[in-house]
């Protein structure tokens, strides 16, 4: 293994969770998400070379965003979230019986995300599932702190409407 | 992207943001305090601290988190090995491409600026040169000594500071001894450990104000960097990242 690729292995990949768990929220779609992790994986190590270390996971998220918005680009839907395309978000669970009741906390999880715009999904998604700070959070969308403090204060608001319906 | 088009009519309180802030953590102490005592008098932040504690409880269980399945992991890193393998170390490349007989004058002038070192414009590259440069000169070490009781006072008088020295043999980092050099003409100590057949050289030098540039990979040799009170440290070798890492960490973690 060359030393570029397994640096890669050693500081990038151990985030492939959450890129793959970004990607599915994001996309809400696992044919969609196994693509953009795929690509964001090949881009990411194309452009390696001096990624600072403590930044490696926002900076690969980045990628990750930049690829979903890509391809929901390249399928046609500007708007990649909308009612039209909800999907179920099944998936290996520990055991049938937890998978099913799982299945449907992220379902229910997923249809109350969907009504959020996607600026809001994002950083609501990076924060409470990726435990980001706001300052990781900036960089991943390429935004300022500001506007992360902005956006997670609106999408909360937004979610008050909806979460005890 | 634009925040414009969604209303914030239902939240009409102006702090809003500060509370939403202060539920992350994301505050300074005073203005923690501040959002705190607001929160504790205004039914509507209230509210939104309510909701926003059940979004965070769902979102954070475990049946939320999704993990990239094995079958993706493992195309994807079919990927990557197939993507390294066309793209090999640059030196062993071009020496290939020098050794072939139908080289052009113009490919050959091509590769010869290409083969050349690179200028240490920057402080990584500098740094990676300058132990690149002991390296071959066969001249790393210029106090040999397993002991800090040695090797810390053998840099007064000859490096402007005193770098820390800690023995690391019991985690696999040994000791093994110092030198002087410089990094872009200013003077560094440098504390060289071993782990293995491999070397690690730790450049300590006085903070100049300047930004650290990233760590990461050139030339094959791995370099960490990060400032400490007014020094700033690097730490180069060839051994693999996360060993690294963990060298970087038992430095981080000696008091001094």
């Amino acid at each position: 293994m060359d030393s570029r690729r397994a640096s890669f292995e050693a500081l990038a990949l151990p985030h492939m969770d959450s890129a793959y768990s970004l990607a599915r929220w994001l996309s809400r779609s696992p044919t969609d998400a196994d693509d953009i992790v795929q690509e964001a994986m090949l881009r990411a190590f194309r452009a390696f070379d001096g990624v600072r270390v403590e930044t490696v996971k926002p900076w690969l998220l980045a990628i990750v965003r930049n690829c979903f918005r890509d391809h929901a680009v390249r399928a046609g839907r500007t708007q990649p979230i909308d009612d039209d395309h909800v999907r179920t978000l099944a998936f290996d669970g520990p055991d049938p019986e937890s998978e099913a009741a799982w299945a449907s906390e992220r379902r229910r999880l997923d249809e109350i995300l969907a009504r959020l715009p996607p600026d809001f999904r994002e950083v609501l998604i990076l924060r409470e599932m990726e435990e980001m700070s706001y300052r990781e959070i900036a960089e991943a969308i390429g935004a300022p702190v500001g506007t992360v403090m902005s956006r997670l204060a609106r999408a909360r608001g937004l979610l008050k409407e909806h979460w005890n319906e | 992207m634009s925040d414009a088009p969604v209303p914030n009519a239902d939240s009409p309180c102006p702090e809003i943001e500060l509370t939403s802030a202060f539920l992350d953590g994301e505050l300074t102490e005073a203005d923690a305090a501040g959002a705190e005592a607001h929160i504790a008098a205004c039914a509507e932040c209230q509210a939104f601290v309510a909701v926003a504690a059940d979004v965070s409880e769902a979102m954070r269980r475990p049946s939320a988190r999704l993990k990239a399945p094995p079958l993706l992991r493992a195309r994807i890193r079919r990927r990557l090995d197939s993507e390294a393998s066309v793209r090999p170390a640059r030196a062993g490349f071009l020496w290939g491409a020098l050794s072939g007989a139908g080289v052009s004058a113009a490919a050959a002038a091509f590769i010869a600026v290409l083969m050349l070192p690179p200028a240490p414009e920057s402080l990584a590259g500098a740094v990676t040169d300058a132990h690149i440069h002991a390296l071959s000169a066969g001249r790393t070490i210029e106090v040999v000594s397993s002991s800090h009781h040695t090797v810390k006072p053998w840099f007064a008088g000859r490096a402007p500071l005193s770098p820390p020295v800690a023995e690391f043999a019991a985690q696999g980092f040994p000791l093994v001894g110092g030198r002087v050099d410089r990094v872009l003409g200013q003077k560094a100590a440098v504390v060289v450990y071993g782990h293995g057949k491999h070397e690690i050289d730790l450049f300590v030098w006085a903070d100049r104000g300047a930004a650290l540039p990233a760590s990461g990979v050139r030339l094959g040799y791995h370099t960490v960097f990060w400032k400490n009170a007014d020094l700033d440290f690097a730490a180069v070798s060839d051994v693999a990242p996360d060993e690294l890492s963990q060298f970087v960490r038992l430095v981080q973690a000696e008091p001094e």
